[in-house]
């Protein structure tokens, strides 16, 4: 039986006693040496029973209560601190299909409570997601599963997930025992491998048809006309979005923001479809895209990617409240919107949705915009850092090489490219203070302003200004995107709230006055009233 | 390169081949032509310095400071940032992509006197045809959303020295006017205003609400 900080003893366990290096065996020696002495209770062998023959019948409703509410609370009364049984202690199953269906499970499990699972655990669980992947993609017919969509989506984004977890792990030297070192190079060296992470993506992809069934959708067609045999089938179609949706992530988290942008070409992610019915992948699909746009320097996409996400979470948050680890990741994901949507508009400010703007301001996220408006790297920094993407090195660390910590590389080269540009920007903030109170502007006039002390003819002071002033102007000119599938198209614009141009020495400014909005104010008592009003009649006297 | 390579590319690009290393080869001579035929394909060289990242033993300086030097001349289009992300730590210790990411910085900046005096100093620009004419290019796009009217030497000096000759080229390429000391780039009243935004309440955005409270 073992406990979540009980991992790394066991490892050495297992290399002096039984070790074989084949992690399949060694899965064995632990599944025997473990899990054997534990009864499984009653409530849990009838419930994978029912699960199988669920999933047999392909009865979608049913497996998608027992996915989403029961296997959760099983978890919680029987498996908070153990594994869930393995497939060797099944016996009573013999459905193949379901016994790698239901280790995904089991796996995800072992990879949601521990944060650090063992490397035979991390081997094991992709071995197993091969076993599944060829199930449905080496199958000359489509394979007859059905399961719930959002099954289908934490799949895919768990495969993901499980690669940047082990990519992580595999580039921490410092914490490994001799033999996980040797296991990296010998029989886990090709556990993981990201070719073989693109590989099941896009065929995925490909097997379903979805993008071109997507482009067919978009002018109108009918997307069964070019689905192909699989692709016809729901469960293929969504395993081909989901992993769109997974490649965008696996591209951000290796800092290709322009593939990240690319691959989703086919998908319009700001128009509602049959395919955005689930909230963590519209969550994360935003993010992801808001993420490489604010990467780009494409300020008012991200913005406009975040508010328009965040205003939808805000509507529907009810629906997160309760714990849970989807809703977990969705409310962390919520956060690191709001630090970075905070980013966004110290660097380019501009007008956005009020019941934001109150969020930004309740949980005091202002005193830090203000720091970052003031030249504050260290808030720059540790926003970004807060917000971004969990990044990894696509290879392992060199072979031979000194034993060292290599997983934090990849996060430290983001935040410094995003920085530097920080950097190129930073007077930006101040010149804009004083834009704003003026309609016109001498050069030497905002020069003096600029540096108080300086005679009103130096020059250096005013050409100084001058490179500041069309740094304003080319960082705040950029690509937006206007219409069209593809979210890397756009055109060039100003979309920032204040701008200016200079006539020889003088600096004509153009700033956006927005008039007070009564109409969000209006609908939020009116539906809190009705909401008032719905109690009353309610209650019982 | 003739049609028949890049169509080749494009299928290599389009697919699963794109990760394959043994397309380096072609890919990197792509590369090589840009250079030397001043054309650009941003999407063929972040493959390549993403197949640098997928196998590091392949890593190749020559081009990677190829594609840096072309994304340099796709300002203010942000290439060079796409591909600065995508650098190995071993890249970004090596001394030429350094000063690489040092001129972007400057020209980031927009301190283009700076960048001229910079760029006098180095040798690799030369392998990159059409090199300044580009820049030239992103500072002419930058005086034209800044200026309406800037003094003619100010603008000879951002443009890197250039003579009364090319001066006048430029002057006539993007229709400005030379006035004598000043150069008139453009009439900014109208691109450039005070914007108003008032609230605007559709009926449809409020049928719902109104209908439910009756």
């Amino acid at each position: 039986m073992y406990a979540m900080n009980d991992y790394d003893d066991q490892d050495y366990v297992y290399d002096y006693d039984g070790h074989t290096g084949d992690p399949q065996l060694d899965a064995e020696y632990l599944y025997n040496s473990h899990h054997s002495k534990r009864a499984i209770p009653d409530e849990v062998e009838k419930f994978i029973k029912h699960f199988c023959a669920a999933i047999q019948n392909g009865n979608v409703f049913e497996i998608q209560n027992m996915y989403e509410n029961l296997f959760p609370s099983l978890s919680e009364k029987y498996y908070e601190k153990n594994d869930w049984p393995s497939d060797k202690d099944i016996k009573f199953i013999n459905d193949k299909n379901f016994l790698i269906l239901y280790k995904e499970l089991y796996f995800r499990h072992i990879h949601a409570r521990s944060k650090n699972p063992s490397l035979q655990m991390r081997s094991n669980s992709f071995l197993n997601y091969c076993d599944l992947f060829n199930l449905i993609l080496l199958s000359e017919t489509p394979v007859q599963l059905e399961l719930p969509d959002i099954w289908l989506w934490e799949l895919v984004d768990e495969f993901v997930y499980q690669f940047q977890n082990f990519a992580y792990y595999r580039a921490r030297l410092t914490d490994k025992s001799e033999s996980d070192k040797q296991d990296l190079n010998t029989n886990a060296a090709k556990h993981w491998n990201i070719l073989c992470i693109l590989n099941v993506l896009h065929s995925l992809i490909d097997t379903s048809n979805i993008k071109i069934q997507l482009e067919v959708a978009e002018s109108g067609g009918d997307p069964e006309s070019v689905a192909g045999e699989f692709g016809r089938h729901s469960f293929y179609k969504m395993l081909g979005y989901f992993s769109l949706i997974g490649l965008l992530r696996l591209h951000s988290i290796l800092g290709d923001y322009y593939q990240a942008i690319k691959v989703l070409e086919p998908i319009e992610i700001h128009k509602k479809s049959q395919f955005t019915h689930i909230p963590a992948c519209q969550i994360s699909t935003s993010y992801y895209v808001g993420f490489a746009y604010m990467m780009m320097r494409r300020y008012s996409d991200a913005i406009r990617t975040f508010s328009s996400i965040l205003l939808y979470i805000q509507r529907t948050k009810q629906l997160y409240s309760s714990r849970s680890y989807q809703n977990d990741q969705i409310n962390k994901q919520t956060d690191q919107m709001y630090h970075l949507l905070a980013i966004c508009l110290v660097l380019h400010p501009q007008c956005i949705d009020e019941s934001l703007q109150q969020v930004l301001r309740e949980k005091n996220y202002h005193e830090n915009m203000y720091k970052m408006q003031c030249r504050d790297m260290d808030v720059f920094r540790n926003f970004f850092i807060f917000g971004a993407p969990k990044f990894v090195s696509p290879c392992p660390p060199p072979l031979n090489g000194e034993i060292a910590d290599f997983h934090k590389e990849p996060i430290d080269h983001q935040t410094e490219v995003f920085l530097d540009e920080v950097r190129q920007q930073i007077e930006l903030p101040t010149i804009r203070s004083y834009l704003k109170l003026y309609t016109t502007l001498p050069l030497e006039k905002l020069a003096a302003f600029m540096k108080p002390g300086m005679s009103e003819d130096d020059e250096r002071f005013v050409s100084n200004l001058l490179i500041n002033l069309l740094c304003f102007k080319h960082k705040m000119k950029n690509i937006v995107w206007t219409k069209g599938p593809s979210g890397l198209a756009g055109k060039f614009q100003s979309g920032s709230e204040l701008d200016f141009y200079i006539d020889n020495e003088m600096i004509h400014i153009a700033d956006t006055k927005v008039s007070h909005r009564y109409g969000d104010f209006f609908v939020r008592k009116i539906l809190k009233f009705e909401e008032l009003n719905r109690r009353l009649h309610q209650f019982k006297i | 390169m003739d049609d028949g390579k890049e169509l080749i590319i494009a299928d290599i690009l389009k697919s699963i081949e794109r990760y394959n290393p043994d397309h380096l080869n072609i890919l990197e001579a792509y590369v090589a032509s840009q250079a030397k035929n001043n054309t650009y394909d941003l999407e063929a060289n972040l493959a390549v310095l993403k197949l640098y990242q997928f196998n590091p033993n392949k890593l190749n300086y020559n081009i990677t400071h190829l594609i840096l030097l072309k994304a340099l001349t796709n300002f203010p289009h942000t290439d060079f940032t796409l591909c600065k992300c995508l650098l190995l730590p071993a890249q970004m210790d090596d001394d030429t992509v350094k000063t690489i990411i040092y001129l972007a910085d400057i020209l980031e900046s927009c301190d283009f006197a700076l960048f001229w005096m910079k760029v006098g100093m180095t040798d690799f620009v030369a392998n990159i045809t059409g090199f300044y004419d580009s820049i030239r290019k992103f500072i002419c796009h930058v005086v034209g959303i800044t200026f309406q009217t800037i003094e003619k030497d100010y603008l000879v000096r951002l443009l890197g020295d250039i003579d009364g000759y090319a001066l006048a080229s430029w002057i006539k390429k993007y229709g400005w006017k030379d006035e004598g000391d000043l150069v008139f780039i453009a009439s900014q009243d109208n691109n450039i205003k005070t914007k108003n935004i008032t609230e605007k309440i559709e009926f449809e955005s409020l049928a719902q609400l109104m209908a439910g409270c009756l």
